[in-house]
C-alpha cells in the first residue's frame, strides 16, 4: 500500500505542477473561475456507476421497462450531480490569507477568509494544505465569508514553505470531486524551541543593583525616539507632532532594573542551535516575568523593550538567523 | 455534533434499507425481513452506551446460517426469489457494522440493487410511484450519508434529491424512448415467476368449471377492424385428442401433415396481450394458419405452441378466420388418432353410438341427432355436477345428466368417435369482457371453455359446441351473467354496483395500456415510433443517432440551467430597468462614463443637459435607492420600471 501511496502522492504533485504551469500563479483574492476547477469521480462515485451499469445490464437482458428507467434516471442523476458539485465550487472567493507562527514542534496556523459572494449556499468547501493533514470544512451560506484554519507541523526552524493549497469539495452525493489547486506563497515563521537551562543573564543598567520597582511604579524619562510599528498611539508625542515633527514616542522605563540584555556570542559553549533555543527560552521567560530585555546577535541588534512586537521581532530573528531566503 | 452527524447518517442509510426490504415483505421469506428489521433496531440501539454490537465471528456465523437457510428454502442462490433474500439478509448483516462512510454508501447502494430487484420481479403501476418514492429516499439518503455533518437539513437534502431527480427526469424519458432494446438476451435466467393457473394439457370431468371463480385475466385482446359476432368469439387454447375413458390429453408426440385450410369469411386481425401462464402455447381467435411470430409454430390442429414458457406479458398480431374449408382428404394417421377410443371403457355409449350411426343416413344425421340428444332428453347444464366414476361417459349419460361445457364435449367426442367419425375436444375460452374505454375484450380465466371439432368430408374440421345446444345463453353471455352465484365473491359485488364495475373496467384498462405501453415498451415498440415520427426504414442505427440526439440535447439544457446563477427576482429587473434607461440615454447622445454611479451620473446630466435634469435626476435617485438603500419592495420596483419605459429623451 505504500506504494501505491507514495505513487499517489507523485501523481498528485505532478498535476499540481501541470495546474500552476497551467494557471499561473495566484495572487489574493483568488477566484475559482470555471476554468481551473478540475472535477473526477470519488470511490463512491465509480461505485454508483458500476450499481447503474449492472442494472442497465439487466434491464436490457430481462426486458424489463422499469429497470431500464431506473437505471437511466440514475444516470441522469449522475450527471446532475456532477454538475452541481462543479457549481458548489465555482466563483467561490479566497480573500484573506494569514500565517501564525509557532515554535519548533508546534503547529503552525494559517488563516483564510472564504466567501461566498453567489446567492446560493455552498456546502461543506474543503480546504487541505498537506496531503495526510486535517482538513478544514465549512459550510457558506448565500453571500457570506467564513474563516477556515488550518495547521500544518512544523520540524525544523527557520521558514516553513507551503506551495499551494487544495480546494475541492464534493457536495451533494459524493459522488464527484470537483478541486482546484490555489498557488499562493504561504510562508510560516518557525522560531526555535525554547529549551535552555541557563539562568537569565545579570540584569544591566545605569543603576545595576537598584531596587526594581513594579511596572506599575514611576518609570523615568528616557527620552524620544522615532515612532515603530506597533508602537501604541498612547505614547506618542502629540503635541509634537502638532507642531510638525515626525511620529515620536515617549520613552519611559524603569530606573535601570529589569534590563537585561541577551548576547549570542556570550553563550560559548554552545552550539549555533543550541544558543538559539537558550536565547529563545530568556526571551519567553523575561517576557513572562514583565522585563524588558534585548537581543544582540552577530548581525543585528534589538535595544531593550518589552511587548509582542517586540518578542515577534526577536523571535523572528532568532527564527531566520542563518537561513537563507 | 459527531454523534449527531454519525446517528444522522445511519438513520438514512437504515431507512431506505428498510424501505427496500419492505418493498419485498410479501415475497421474500418472512425469517429475512424480519431479521432485517431486528439488526435495524439493534444497531440503532447500539448509538446509546448499553447495546454493543456483535464481533466478526457473531457476524461470520451469521452469514453461513444465512447462506445455509437460503439454500435451505431454495435450493439455490441463483435466482430472483433468492438473490433478493439472500440480499436482504446479508444487508441485515451489513448494518451490524460500526458506520463509517463507507458502511453507509454499502447499504445504500444494497437498498437500490433491492430496488432493481423489485423492478425485476413486478411492474405494475400500482407499485411504480413505491419505486419512484424509493428512489428519492436513496438518493437523500446519499446526500446526508455523504456529508452528515453539513449545514444541509434533512428537508434540504430531500429538496435537493427532489430538484436533481426532475433535471434527471426529461433525459430518463428519452433514454426510455430512444435508447436501442436490442433483441436477445445476454444470458439466460429462470424466472420462476408466480404463474396463473389456468388451462391444463388434459381435461377431466370437473377440471374447467375449477377455473370459474378464477378472476386472473388470460388475455386481452384489441381487433383491428371488424369484430366477430358472440357466437363465434371462440379462442383455441390446448388441444386433446387422446381419451382413457375419463381424462382427456393433447399427446404432442402425434404429428401428420396438416390438411390445407381455406377460410372463409372474415378474416379477423386482432392483436392479443397475453398473461403469463408458465406454460408454452399462446391464444388465438378460433382457426389460425400463420404464425404471429418467429417464437411460435402453428401445429397441425392450428394450435399456437411456442418454444418457451410464457413468463412474461407478450403481445403479438394475428389474423384468423372462424369458418374454415378444407377439400384434402383427412390423412390416415389422423382418422386413426382421432377415432381411437380406448378399450373396454364406457360400453353402454359405444352401443348407443352404434344404434345412433346406424339410424342415421349420413354423418350430419348422426351429428344432429346426438345434438337433440342432449337438448330433448333432459340434460342440465350446471356449475356443481355429481362426480363422475371412471366410465364418465356412461355415467353422464345415463345416469347424472348432469354437467358442464367439459362434459358435453366429452361425451359429444366419445359418441363421434364411436360412431366413426374423427373428432377431437378444443379447450380454450369463449367470450370475453368489453371494456369500452380501452377498446378491447378481457378474457379471464373464468371465461375457460371446452368444445369439440369433427372432421365432415369436403368441408374440413368444422366445429361443434355442445353448448350452444344446452346452455345457448352461454355464447352471449359471461359465466358471471349466467351463474352469478358461482363466481368470485368480488365478480359478484362489482355486479351488484354499477359504478363500482365501471371503476374496475376503467381500472383494468390504465393496467392494460400500462402494460402494453410501458412495461411492454421494446424495440419493435421503438421502431414503430420513430416509423410515426417520419423516419423511413427505421432500423437500431436511425434510433442510436436519435438517442445521441436527446442525449446532446439534454446535456446542453441542463448546463444553461444549472449554470445560471439565482438571481433575485427584484434586483434583477432593476439592473435590467437601469440598462434600459442608459441606453436611451445614449440612442439621445448622452453617455455614461463607466466610473459613474447614478448619482454622479445625475450631476453630469445636470450639468450637461440642464433642461433633463429634472425628470431624469428624481429617476436615477430611485434607482439609486432601489439599488443600494435598504429596503426593497415590489411596488417601488415596478413604478422604477414603469417610468423608464414612459421615458422619452429627444436629442438636441
Amino acid at each position: 500500500m505504500k506504494l501505491a501511496e507514495r505513487l499517489k502522492l507523485r501523481a498528485a504533485e505532478r498535476a499540481a505542477a501541470w495546474a500552476l504551469r497551467r494557471q499561473g500563479p495566484d495572487t489574493l483574492p483568488v477566484v475559482l473561475q470555471r476554468r481551473r476547477i478540475y472535477i473526477l469521480p470519488t470511490r463512491a462515485g465509480i461505485g454508483f456507476s458500476l450499481l447503474i451499469f449492472t442494472m442497465l445490464i439487466a434491464g436490457l437482458n430481462y426486458k424489463n421497462s422499469l429497470a431500464l428507467f431506473l437505471t437511466f434516471l440514475l444516470s441522469g442523476l449522475a450527471l446532475v450531480a456532477m454538475h452541481q458539485c462543479h457549481r458548489n465550487l465555482l466563483n467561490v472567493k479566497l480573500l484573506d490569507m494569514g500565517t501564525t507562527s509557532a515554535f519548533t514542534g508546534e503547529r503552525g496556523g494559517i488563516v483564510l477568509t472564504v466567501t461566498n459572494e453567489s446567492r446560493t449556499p455552498r456546502y461543506r468547501i474543503e480546504l487541505r494544505a498537506l496531503p495526510k493533514e486535517k482538513i478544514a470544512t465549512a459550510d457558506l451560506g448565500a453571500q457570506t465569508s467564513r474563516r477556515m484554519d488550518l495547521s500544518v507541523p512544523t520540524s525544523t526552524r527557520g521558514l516553513l514553505a507551503l506551495k499551494r493549497l487544495n480546494v475541492a469539495t464534493s457536495h451533494p452525493f459524493g459522488l464527484f470531486r470537483a478541486w482546484t489547486w490555489v498557488h499562493l506563497p504561504i510562508v510560516i515563521t518557525v522560531y526555535p524551541r525554547p529549551r535552555g537551562a541557563k539562568p537569565l543573564p545579570a540584569q544591566h543598567g545605569i543603576n545595576a543593583g537598584a531596587v526594581s520597582r513594579g511596572s506599575t511604579g514611576e518609570d523615568e524619562w528616557l527620552g524620544l525616539r522615532p515612532f515603530r510599528d506597533g508602537d501604541s498611539p498612547r505614547q506618542v508625542a502629540w503635541k509634537a507632532y502638532a507642531r510638525g515633527a515626525p511620529l515620536l514616542i515617549k520613552e519611559y522605563g524603569s530606573t535601570g532594573s529589569d534590563l537585561r540584555l541577551f548576547d549570542f556570542s556570550a553563550l560559548t559553549d554552545l552550539d549555533v542551535e543550541a544558543r538559539l533555543e537558550q536565547l529563545t527560552r530568556w526571551i519567553l521567560d523575561a517576557e513572562k516575568r514583565g522585563e524588558r530585555y534585548g537581543l544582540v546577535m552577530p548581525n543585528q541588534r534589538f535595544e531593550p523593550d518589552q511587548g509582542a512586537d517586540h518578542r515577534q521581532r526577536c523571535l523572528t530573528a532568532l527564527a531566520l538567523f542563518g537561513v537563507t531566503l | 455534533m459527531s454523534a449527531y452527524a454519525d446517528r444522522r447518517a445511519l438513520i438514512w442509510s437504515t431507512g431506505s434499507f428498510l424501505m427496500a426490504v419492505l418493498l419485498h415483505i410479501d415475497r421474500v421469506p418472512l425469517w429475512a425481513s424480519a431479521a432485517a428489521f431486528a439488526c435495524a433496531g439493534w444497531r440503532i440501539a447500539a448509538t446509546g452506551r448499553t447495546v454493543r454490537l456483535p464481533g466478526k465471528y457473531f457476524k461470520t456465523a451469521l452469514t453461513f446460517l444465512t447462506l445455509g437457510a437460503v439454500l435451505l428454502m431454495f435450493r439455490t442462490l441463483n435466482g430472483l426469489a433468492a438473490g433478493s433474500a439472500l440480499l436482504v439478509a446479508m444487508g441485515a448483516i451489513k448494518l451490524l457494522e460500526t458506520g463509517n462512510r463507507r458502511d453507509h454508501y454499502i447499504t445504500i447502494g444494497a437498498a437500490l440493487f433491492l430496488l432493481l430487484a423489485a423492478c425485476l420481479e413486478r411492474q405494475t403501476i400500482l407499485r411504480s410511484p413505491l419505486y419512484l418514492l424509493h428512489t428519492w429516499i436513496c438518493c437523500s439518503a446519499l446526500i446526508v450519508v455523504a456529508h452528515p455533518r453539513s449545514l444541509l437539513s434533512n428537508r434540504g437534502a430531500a429538496w435537493l434529491a427532489a430538484k436533481s431527480l426532475l433535471f434527471a427526469l426529461p433525459l430518463a424519458l428519452a433514454l426510455f424512448l430512444f435508447f436501442p432494446r436490442l433483441p436477445g438476451a445476454f444470458w439466460a435466467f429462470s424466472k420462476s415467476g408466480s404463474a396463473t393457473t389456468g388451462l391444463a394439457e388434459s381435461m377431466s370431468p370437473g377440471s374447467i368449471s375449477e377455473l370459474t371463480d378464477s378472476d386472473d385475466p388470460a388475455f386481452r385482446a384489441w381487433f383491428i377492424g371488424a369484430m366477430p359476432p358472440p357466437n363465434e368469439r371462440y379462442w383455441r387454447g390446448p388441444v386433446l385428442h387422446d381419451f382413457d375413458g375419463y381424462t382427456w390429453t393433447s399427446r404432442r408426440e402425434h404429428h401428420y401433415v396438416p390438411e390445407r385450410v381455406d377460410g372463409l369469411g372474415v378474416a379477423y386481425r386482432y392483436r392479443i396481450a397475453m398473461e403469463p401462464h408458465s406454460e408454452s402455447w399462446w391464444f388465438a381467435l378460433d382457426t389460425i394458419t400463420t404464425p404471429p411470430h418467429r417464437r411460435v409454430r402453428v401445429t397441425y390442429d392450428h394450435q399456437l405452441v411456442g418454444t418457451e414458457a410464457v413468463t412474461e406479458l407478450t403481445t403479438y398480431e394475428a389474423i384468423s378466420h372462424t369458418r374454415t374449408q378444407s377439400s384434402d382428404p383427412l390423412s390416415i394417421l389422423a382418422r386413426r388418432f382421432d377415432t381411437a377410443l380406448p378399450v373396454g371403457r364406457n360400453p353402454k355409449s359405444r352401443e348407443l353410438a352404434a344404434q345412433m350411426r346406424a339410424r342415421a343416413a349420413t354423418d350430419d344425421e348422426f351429428v344432429k341427432s346426438v345434438l337433440d340428444m342432449f337438448r330433448k332428453r333432459g340434460f342440465e347444464y350446471t356449475l356443481t355436477p355429481p362426480q363422475l366414476d371412471l366410465n364418465s361417459v356412461d355415467d353422464f349419460l345415463f345416469n347424472t345428466r348432469r354437467g358442464f361445457c367439459g362434459h358435453y364435449a366429452s361425451a359429444f367426442v366419445m359418441l363421434m368417435r364411436a360412431g366413426g367419425v374423427p373428432a377431437r375436444i378444443v379447450t380454450g375460452y369463449l367470450g370475453g369482457e368489453w371494456n369500452p374505454i380501452g377498446k378491447y375484450f378481457l378474457v379471464k380465466q373464468s371465461d375457460a371453455h371446452a368444445w369439440a371439432e369433427i372432421w365432415v368430408n369436403r368441408k374440413g374440421w368444422v366445429r361443434i359446441d355442445p353448448t350452444g345446444v344446452v346452455a345457448p345463453e352461454r355464447l352471449e353471455r359471461g359465466i358471471l351473467d349466467m351463474f352469478p352465484d358461482s363466481v368470485s365473491a368480488q365478480a359478484r359485488f362489482m355486479r351488484r354496483t354499477p359504478w363500482l364495475a365501471d371503476m374496475g373496467q376503467a381500472w383494468d384498462a390504465m393496467n392494460a395500456w400500462w402494460d402494453a405501453q410501458v412495461v411492454g415498451f421494446n424495440f419493435e415498440s421503438q421502431l414503430s415510433m420513430l416509423d410515426r415520427l417520419g423516419f423511413d426504414e427505421p432500423d437500431w442505427q436511425q434510433l442510436g443517432w436519435t438517442f445521441a440526439g436527446t442525449l446532446g440535447a439534454w446535456l446542453l439544457w441542463m448546463t444553461v440551467q444549472l449554470g445560471r446563477a439565482p438571481r433575485g427576482p427584484h434586483q434583477d429587473r432593476i439592473t435590467r430597468a437601469y440598462q434600459k434607461l442608459c441606453s436611451k440615454l445614449a440612442h439621445a447622445g448622452i453617455h455614461r462614463e463607466p466610473h459613474f454611479g447614478p448619482l454622479a451620473f445625475a450631476d453630469a446630466i445636470t450639468a450637461q443637459r440642464p433642461d433633463l435634469s429634472a425628470t431624469l435626476t428624481p429617476l436615477l435617485t430611485a434607482y439609486a435607492n432601489l439599488r443600494f438603500g435598504p429596503k426593497l419592495s415590489a411596488p417601488k420596483v415596478s413604478a422604477f420600471e414603469r417610468a423608464v419605459a414612459r421615458l422619452d429623451v429627444a436629442r438636441r
